[in-house]
């Protein structure tokens, strides 16, 4: 789903437990910011949705989504949420940031796309 | 024939459909506002968000255009007024003219063009997307945290911008009339008290409250009829623009026939 267009990025992740828990906005936004700093995309803080390049709004729908720690997150198909990024690298380093946040966190993207998670093999040694 | 009285029929059954979707979402909309428990903190957030956007954020553009329709319209009553002889009904045509009928009606429409339509386009836009089913399958009530807020910022922009272009046509014409010296400030509060009698204001405010619920419930309403199809979302703004704009000018209508018929 879309970030809220007239809330800042901050205030879409505080949104979540602001109405499913009734926390007050600074408890939230706390909670929110603490989030952003984690993955590093704290500059977007203040951003609208309009303003925002595909990874920082890639980033405020995962922690959107993160912020309650459900039993399980699903990221459907990536490279559409992430053009001209090579997504898989960076899902790696952002899931391990987030890693004591998450519970379960499931890629779903297309067979041929398979080899793109594997590990580049070590090249070889020069002689 | 057959032909022609079917498809006629069926477009009336359409719109008829269409205002009784309306009126109930009305209903809904005034319930959940009026409701204390409906505003926790998500809620109060948005809310406060959707009258920044909607009033704050347009005050001074709107605000200067006001002065400068009103200083023409001043001069145009106060000049011709004079010119038959009746300066001393001058003020009273002014603040009965401006303050009383054009300026809640320009605010309404104004917001109209501002806020309404890009509430109808992004309620469609969410309809076609089943945004707002996906909203409700996680325990999302729609109506408090989409529908509400937006109803309320425009109800509250219509009101509060007609309340302070409004003063500032009365300071206008106090100038346009009198000129800039305060000893006649006590014949200008006589003429405001023969105007504004405690029914005129009632109603004056119950028509910017009347004006701010339409700009927002059409909208939303039109938006939530708009069918599954991308094509479909400027036509749903269309239809939106042209019923609002009609049912604000049947309410003007209906005011003026009911303070002056």
């Amino acid at each position: 789903m879309p970030l809220r267009a007239n809330l800042s990025v901050l205030d879409n992740i505080a949104l979540i437990p602001q109405y499913r828990h009734n926390l007050d906005y600074e408890t939230a936004s706390g909670q929110a910011w603490n989030l952003l700093l984690l993955s590093g995309v704290e500059s977007a803080a203040l951003k609208r949705d309009p303003q925002l390049d595909h990874v920082e709004r890639f980033t405020a729908k995962l922690l959107r989504a993160a912020i309650e720690q459900p039993p399980i997150i699903l990221i459907d198909r990536p490279a559409l949420l992430l053009p001209d990024t090579h997504y898989p690298r960076f899902l790696r380093g952002m899931l391990e940031r987030l890693s004591d946040h998450l519970n379960d966190c499931w890629i779903l993207d297309y067979r041929w796309n398979a080899p793109l998670y594997h590990p580049h093999p070590p090249s070889p040694a020069p002689r | 024939m057959t032909n022609f009285l079917t498809r006629r029929g069926a477009a009336l059954l359409a719109m008829l459909r269409v205002w009784r979707a309306t009126l109930s979402l009305t209903g809904e909309v005034v319930v959940a506002a009026l409701s204390p428990a409906v505003y926790n903190s998500a809620t109060r957030t948005v809310v406060m968000k959707q009258i920044y956007f909607t009033a704050v954020q347009i005050l001074v553009p709107f605000t200067l255009f006001a002065a400068i329709l009103s200083f023409v319209l001043i001069q145009i009553v106060v000049g011709t007024a004079a010119k038959y002889g009746l300066s001393e009904y001058a003020l009273e045509m002014v603040v009965r003219l401006l303050v009383l009928e054009v300026l809640p009606l320009v605010t309404a429409l104004f917001v109209a063009l501002r806020s309404g339509s890009a509430i109808n386009t992004e309620v469609a836009l969410m309809r076609i997307n089943n945004e707002l089913e996906a909203l409700e399958d996680s325990g999302v009530d729609t109506l408090r945290l989409e529908f509400m807020p937006r109803v309320i910022g425009g109800m509250l922009s219509v009101l509060s911008l007609t309340a302070i272009t409004s003063v500032l046509a009365l300071v206008l014409a106090y100038l346009a009339v009198y000129g800039l010296q305060p000893w006649s400030l006590p014949d200008f509060t006589r003429v405001m008290g023969q105007v504004f009698g405690g029914g005129i204001l009632a109603g004056l405010g119950a028509k910017a409250l009347v004006f701010g619920l339409a700009v927002t419930v059409i909208p939303v309403a039109e938006g939530l009829a708009t069918p599954k199809m991308m094509f479909m979302a400027p036509i749903s703004v269309l239809r939106g623009m042209v019923r609002l704009f009609f049912v604000l000018m049947f309410i003007e209508v209906a005011s003026l026939a009911f303070k002056y018929i």
